[in-house]
């Protein structure tokens, strides 16, 4: 029986969309504990640390999201492990988001002035206080714009879970539409929810990007 | 702030403070050092000056280790730098620098840029080492700025919080690397007077800079380096009076 889109539907979506958020969330902390891992292997002096990093950057970054996890989602289960598809997807967008945040936190923290690291060096300040008190929080204020930037793209990409058949946002909208045959009414409202959800981080990495350009002057 | 009191600090006898011996630096294969051999001992002042390029900075760089030496060896209190890692971090403290581009911390207020290495490096407590910072603040006459940050003061006056937060570390060497040059004119004399003062001190200084007047006023020995060699080395009042090699005329003509 065809039904029309209505209350009941929308509910339905609202769910999907929580687990949309939910995603994107735990990718995005897991992510900025392992980018920031990955950020300061890239810089090491150690090349021991740095070179595994660069590796894994690169592959994260050549290959497509949706192949990372297809490989994360059946590699757990091929190595005999029984786990929910809510956790492997979970592994594979904290990967994705670590190897991501990685690149640009590298490029956040070299782009922190050199004379800055050397005064705290002159001041005999141990590698790990330079880091802490003096590189990475300003690489962090360089790092918003762009980091809130792969937060959008990250909450975009969860829609590609939607293919492993995880329910989140988009696959909500698969099963209503496949219901009420109204496509274009229930994907217009997925879009929407999209929209407002990433439209005002973009907003905001903006104008954070215009300000600090002006400062920057 | 006379500096006729200067003729009386006294200059330790013993033991150089700073030795630099049969020093060479190379970039790649460019020699951006070559050879340098400088004893500088406690209470010693001495201005190294010379055209760009020819080494100055990398050679106070290479006292603190922030350039590491390819020949040669640099030794500071009778340590080796770089041979034994933790002692040369113990000797490290003793030297502060200040730079040309003052390298204040931005995101940190004046009082914290001052406070940060005696409380992480030195292990000073809070209170104390808030006072410390105050003290020097003082000194420098910049504490009523104590709370705002960086960018919200002149040059001049970055730069006199520049010379506290390394005086804060308590050092018993300063490295100046032309602390003037990026300040406008207006600016300089106050920079300069803070140097002044310091020396009276009885500060050992090793200052790369090309206000002539404060070698004058200040040095006991002035430097003159060219391709990366020390090329003369006199007290300032043969070395501008009398100076022996052309290239040193050259670069007095130059520059007076
Ligand atoms: N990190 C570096 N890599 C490569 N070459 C360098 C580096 N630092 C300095 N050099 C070179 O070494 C030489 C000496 O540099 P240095 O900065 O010590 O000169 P300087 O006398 O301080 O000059 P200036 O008056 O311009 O500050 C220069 O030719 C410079 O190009
Ligand atoms: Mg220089």
């Amino acid at each position: 029986m065809v039904r029309i889109f209505g209350l009941d539907d929308f509910i339905l979506l609202l769910v999907g969309l929580q687990w949309t958020v939910l995603i994107a969330a735990v990718a995005f902390v897991g992510g900025a504990v392992g980018g920031l891992a990955i950020a300061l292997c890239r810089v090491s002096p150690k090349r021991l640390l740095r070179l595994p990093a660069k590796y894994l950057i690169e592959i994260f970054q050549g290959t497509p999201l949706l192949m990372q996890l297809f490989l994360v989602y059946f590699g757990i289960g091929i190595l005999g492990i029984n786990v929910n598809p809510w956790v492997a997807i979970s592994v594979a967008y904290t990967c994705h988001a670590s190897a991501f945040l990685g690149e640009i936190w590298r490029g956040c923290i070299q782009a922190v002035p050199t004379g800055q690291s050397e005064a705290a060096f002159a001041l005999s300040l141990s590698y790990r206080h330079r880091m802490r008190y003096i590189v990475l929080p300003q690489a962090l204020r360089i790092s918003l714009p762009a980091t809130i930037g792969f937060l959008v793209q990250l909450i975009k990409g969860t829609s590609l879970a939607s293919i492993v058949g995880f329910t989140e946002l988009m696959r909500s909208g698969q099963y209503i539409t496949n219901a009420t045959y109204q496509p274009m009414i229930v994907y217009g409202v997925v879009g929407l929810m999209y929209f407002a959800l990433c439209w005002p981080l973009s907003f905001w990495s903006t104008r954070m990007e215009h300000r600090m350009a002006a400062a920057s002057r | 702030m006379s500096t006729t009191s200067l003729a009386q600090t006294e200059v330790d006898a013993g033991e150089p403070l700073v030795s630099m011996r049969r020093v060479s630096k190379y970039f790649g294969s460019f020699r951006a050092l070559h050879g340098i051999d400088l004893d500088v001992h406690a209470g010693e002042r001495i201005v190294v000056c010379g055209p760009s390029g020819s080494g100055k900075s990398t050679l106070i760089r290479c006292i603190n280790m922030i350039e590491p030496i390819n020949e040669g060896e640099v030794v500071v209190e009778g340590v080796t730098m770089g041979a034994n890692k933790s002692a040369s971090e113990i000797v490290r403290r003793d030297i502060g620098m200040v730079f040309q581009q003052f390298n204040l911390f931005p995101h940190m207020t004046v009082l914290a840029n001052c406070m940060l290495a005696p409380m992480k490096v030195r292990g000073v407590a809070r209170a104390e080492a808030e006072a410390t910072a105050m003290t020097y603040l003082e000194r420098v006459r910049i504490a009523d700025q104590a709370n705002k940050f960086p960018a919200q003061l002149s040059g001049g006056q970055q730069q006199r919080v520049a010379i506290a937060r390394a005086l804060c570390m308590s050092p018993k060497l300063m490295l100046f690397d032309e602390p003037t040059s990026a300040l406008d004119p207006e600016m300089v004399k106050e920079v300069l007077d803070t140097m002044i003062w310091l020396a009276s001190e009885g500060m050992t200084m090793i200052c790369v800079t090309h206000e002539m007047g404060f070698a004058e006023a200040v040095a006991h020995r002035v430097i003159f380096m060219a391709d990366g060699e020390i090329v003369e080395h006199a007290p300032p009042q043969e070395f501008f009076g009398n100076p022996q090699h052309a290239r040193t005329k050259a670069f007095l003509a130059q520059i007076l």
